[in-house]
């Protein structure tokens, strides 16, 4: 539906996006993770035409609009701050793109009401439509924001990081309601975010990009399973990885060997998930099983996320080293600080990466450098 | 602390002999429009209070020695001349601080040259512009020559309030309105426009009550049909009455009057901002 064709774009020289290609389907959910700076919301300002790209074109339904003016374009944009019109109420802030629009405006009165109660109603907002936008707090005005762009019926909306200023209550609704409302109209979303949790677990597919690159695109489960490249395994945050060289089937780094499988004979990342390593006494994990990896490191710290505990491990080179716990799971231990245990996962669950940041795929293909 | 109360009490003083300097010649002025007539002069002791000069100024007073204020027609022109003005230098000044809001190759340079309409004395631009006049067969009218000087002279002040405003404008409401398919022009209309019309309010009255009392410039470019100050200006030659008074007052009054209406469209439109919202630019929340 919209295809992206080797997009870039430099500001003073600097590049803040380079050699970006995709293609957004319909009806889906695509979301975007970089962190601030990664050239996010410049990518969605040139989606929009907003900005102009220094080279690629961007195609919608098979016409080229890399010129065309935003206003022809019927791409809605879901500002980070709202950007509502402060000068008028909520109904007329949702009915503006309607009366107002270049080549079809409703102009009878009784229709944008309707379809006004109707987005309204969607969005949870009934009985709000004549507040002021200044009489309403941060989520609603993040739904009339919302709502304001989906009554257009645009072909695609792009949401720069739309739930990035509510709190964490809100947040999570609005995570269920978005997608619940996008499944609703049928209207594919970019959904721009520096949050690996909200990438995750809202994309139908996601998209990371780093430095104006885009460097993996992938639906989310088998990203999270898998990431191309040790940078994704960092974007996702939720994978300790080391690095070192490979020698004679084992991974060296600092003081520590550690077993390593024979398809990874390059490896310079070694890179395990957070959620898979269990904390142990010292001395209970049998150090021959041959389908297990361990080693020692002293307790720091434990943060308390509610469902989940998060321990950090210093290892002996001063690294920090992530173990994640789910309480459903299991009950929470406390551990003193500078305490020696015991960390362990299974072989199977250790990525390696080559030195160029390139996953190594256990079916001896390697990425990369191939 | 003590030291503190004294300093206190040093900057009111301060502000209330400022006070009195600023409006201490109205005052007079006030007072003395207040003179006996048509014998009193224009000057202490009062003889006897009445408002004869008021009448003699809106022309009810019986007939006298001393001849109505040649006024009337000056002023139409002034108030037209401003009005004019106004219009031109808030429109013009609106569109290039739009344009200023994109950089653009040697906006530094086009800023200067811009701003320079305020800065070149009055009397040398007005003298260069009857040269210009003369040397091109170009007659002298304030609603010719001297409408273009006042444009020069009033614009850089509409451009300037603008600029500020603009600075200080959320361009991202434009952008959300061009995303929603509204074309460009609709947007200014329907979004920009309003959310700058308080500044517009402010260029305008800048723009009025420069032109309204400009001097130099028309003394040089108005030609033969005089504006209000240069008609007040031309009674001083002949002899002073209090007429001048009672006319300066009812002129003040009627200035008030102008800001008072500003004041007011300001109040509605802030009032319609802040209802709202809680400010142009909504902060995150």
């Amino acid at each position: 539906m919209l295809e992206l064709v080797d997009f870039g774009k430099s500001y003073d020289g600097v590049n803040a996006i380079q050699n970006v290609s995709f293609n957004v389907n319909e009806d889906e959910y695509l979301t975007l993770l970089g962190p601030s700076g990664s050239g996010k919301t410049v990518l969605l300002r040139l989606i929009a035409g907003l900005d102009r790209p220094d080279t690629g074109r961007i195609i919608l339904n098979g016409q080229d609009i890399t010129t065309m003016p935003t206003h022809l374009r019927g791409i809605g944009f879901v500002q980070q701050k709202y950007a509502l019109f402060p000068h008028m109420s909520v109904r007329q802030n949702i009915s503006f793109g309607l009366i107002n629009h270049h080549s079809s405006p409703i102009r009878d009165e009784k229709k944008v009401n309707y379809l006004c109660d109707e987005m309204l109603d969607i969005v949870g907002l009934s009985g709000l439509a004549d507040r002021g936008v200044g009489q309403i707090s941060g989520g609603q005005k993040q739904r009339v924001s919302l709502a304001r762009t989906l009554v257009t019926k645009p072909k695609l909306c792009l949401l720069d990081e739309p739930l990035g200023a509510l709190d964490a209550n809100l947040r999570e609704r609005m995570t269920v309601e978005l997608r619940d409302i996008r499944t609703t109209l049928g209207v594919s979303f970019i959904h721009v975010t520096g949050n690996e949790d909200e990438a995750l677990g809202m994309g139908d597919r996601m998209i990371v990009l780093d430095k104006g690159c885009v460097i993996q695109i992938e639906e989310p489960n088998k990203l999270f399973a898998m990431p191309a490249s040790v940078k994704v395994a960092r974007h996702v945050n939720s994978y300790n990885i080391l690095s070192g060289s490979t020698e004679n089937n084992s991974f060296v780094f600092a003081d520590y060997k550690l077993p390593m499988a024979a398809y990874a004979k390059s490896a310079a990342f070694y890179v395990v998930g957070i959620d898979k390593v269990t904390i142990e006494k010292v001395g209970s994990v049998k150090r021959k099983a041959k389908d297990i990896t361990s080693f020692e490191a002293k307790f720091v710290d434990a943060e308390f996320m509610g469902s989940r505990v998060v321990y950090q491990f210093e290892l002996a080179d001063g690294q920090i080293f992530e173990v994640e716990r789910h309480l459903s799971r299991e009950t929470p231990v406390d551990y003193k600080a500078g305490e020696v245990r015991c960390l362990s996962w299974k072989a199977a669950d250790v990525l390696a990466f080559a030195s160029d940041g390139g996953l190594i795929n256990e079916n001896a293909k390697i990425r990369g450098t191939v | 602390m003590h030291h503190l109360v004294k300093a206190r009490w040093a900057l009111a003083a301060f502000t209330a002999l400022f006070l009195i300097f600023l409006y201490g010649p109205f005052v007079v002025m006030g007072i003395l429009s207040f003179q006996q007539g048509p014998e009193g002069g224009p000057q202490f002791p009062i003889i006897e209070w009445s408002t004869y000069w008021y009448e003699h100024v809106v022309g009810i007073a019986p007939a006298s020695r001393i001849a109505p204020l040649p006024v009337g027609e000056a002023l139409i022109r002034s108030l037209t001349l401003a009005f004019a003005t106004m219009i031109v230098s808030t429109i013009l000044g609106t569109m290039t601080a739009q344009a200023f809001r994109t950089k653009f190759k040697g906006s530094g340079f086009v800023f200067y040259l811009v701003v320079l309409g305020m800065m070149v004395p009055g009397v040398l631009l007005g003298l260069g512009m009857s040269l210009v006049a003369h040397q091109f067969g170009i007659d002298r009218n304030w609603w010719s020559t001297a409408f273009v000087l006042h444009v020069v002279y009033t614009f850089p002040f509409a451009f300037l309030v603008m600029l500020a405003i603009f600075n200080r404008f959320d361009s991202s409401v434009e952008e959300a309105s061009l995303a929603l398919g509204v074309s460009p022009r609709r947007t200014f209309q329907k979004v920009t426009f309003p959310i700058i019309f308080p500044g517009i309010l402010s260029a305008m009255l800048f723009a009025f009550t420069l032109s309204y009392d400009e001097f130099p410039r028309t003394l040089f470019t108005g030609g033969s049909e005089v504006t209000m100050p240069l008609a007040i200006y031309g009674t001083f030659s002949v002899e002073i009455h209090p007429n001048l008074f009672a006319f300066g007052v009812l002129t003040t009054l009627f200035s008030f009057a102008l800001l008072s209406v500003y004041a007011i469209l300001m109040g509605l439109s802030a009032r319609r901002l802040s209802v709202r919202s809680t400010g142009i630019q909504e902060d995150a929340a």
